[in-house]
């Protein structure tokens, strides 16, 4: 009668089962997929953003981390108080404003108050007061008034303006 | 295992083979870019830069346009500017770099176009600027216009672009200019 001799089956240990895993070939698939999928989701859908600068203060803090939802607009339009993300050259840089005004529309500011053709816009939004004057600006078909939230600031150093539909690279997430 | 291998070590080695060649001969889109990143360095100065260095990078600054370039300052808050030719560029540049003590310029989202004689082209980009170290930057959209000199590619015109326009409609501007300007009738509630 022969004597079988078997080496023990050394189980990996806890470090390189929680770091690696049981199937290093597996978990290296797993991490590649993970990887492709992110930046598919960065580059395509969600864009990471930083702001910087006060003009959406105070519904966003400068230095905070947010997305852009590039697919927000695919089944319809931009509507009256999304905060949308409107490109300059490209998407590296981009400014972070509040629709007021939808194509058609004629966009004035009278006393830090927004008129719509004509009719006081309710914006809870803005918390801080102003004195803001505008002289009534009609949108061409295509173009949507933008503006921050923090109307405090003067005015010549706040951006604000028509965008043509184009420049819109999505919807603000959170 | 070992084709995959083969396979993956081809497509490396033509990836480097189509780099050596694109930085060896650039194409023109290329050496636009290259020139592009070259104006931005020397756009960038540190607060220990000496006056000969001074005068010689803004010398330098001034040979990437022509000699009658135009230059058009548009943005918010300040009266527009207009440059006229290499002189007031140099002296601009002069200027920014005494009454400045660092500067860091970028430029990103380059787009080039180029017209059908190929010897001009437009580009389209994002300025960059921080201002003394600080964190806060100040992005202006602009345009170049580009004239291929010698075999050299130079600015023959930078303008500011209104990324948010703040321009009135026609027939605003009519009412305007007739002293007609429209008022509001609506009664802000207290």
């Amino acid at each position: 009668m022969e004597t079988m001799l078997e080496a023990p089956v050394q189980s990996p240990s806890l470090l390189r089962r929680v770091v690696i895993g049981r199937d290093p070939k597996r978990t290296m698939q797993r991490v590649v997929i993970l990887v492709v999928v992110c930046f598919i989701i960065a580059k395509f859908v969600l864009l990471p953003i930083q702001i910087s600068g006060p003009s959406m203060l105070p519904t966003y803090g400068e230095r905070g981390i947010n997305f852009v939802n590039r697919l927000a607009y695919l089944f319809h339009e931009p509507r009256r108080g999304d905060v949308v993300s409107i490109r300059l050259a490209g998407p590296s840089i981009m400014f972070m404003k509040r629709i007021i005004g939808l194509p058609g529309e004629t966009v004035a500011f009278h006393e830090g108050h927004v008129f719509i053709d004509g009719k006081l816009l309710d914006e809870p939004y803005v918390k801080f007061p102003c004195s803001w004057e505008h002289e009534p600006r009609t949108l061409g078909p295509f173009e949507y008034y933008l503006v921050g939230d923090n109307r405090s600031m003067p005015q010549e150093d706040h951006t604000e303006g028509k965008a043509p539909r184009e420049r819109i690279v999505g919807k603000v997430l959170l | 295992m070992k084709w995959a291998f083969r396979g993956a070590l081809a497509v490396i080695v033509m990836a480097l083979g189509v780099w050596i060649w694109v930085t060896l001969f650039p194409g023109p889109e290329q050496a636009i870019r290259k020139r592009l990143a070259e104006l931005a360095q020397l756009g960038s100065f540190a607060g220990n830069e000496g006056p000969a260095a001074k005068a010689f990078n803004s010398q330098k600054l001034a040979s990437y346009f022509t000699p009658d370039v135009e230059i058009s300052v548009d943005v918010p808050g300040v009266p527009r500017q207009k440059l006229s030719g290499q002189d007031d560029l140099l002296k601009a540049a002069m200027a920014v770099r005494t009454y400045l003590s660092n500067l860091k310029v970028d430029l990103v989202d380059i787009t080039v176009t180029f017209g059908p004689d190929k010897t001009s082209a437009v580009a389209n980009l994002t300025l960059k600027v921080q201002v003394n170290g600080e964190k806060e930057f100040t992005p202006q959209e602009m345009k170049f216009t580009l004239k291929k000199v010698k075999g050299e590619w130079l600015i023959r015109e930078a303008e500011t672009v209104r990324t948010l326009s703040q321009a009135l409609n026609k027939l605003n501007e009519l009412n305007r200019l007739n002293g007609k300007l429209i008022l509001f009738r609506q009664e802000v509630p207290a």
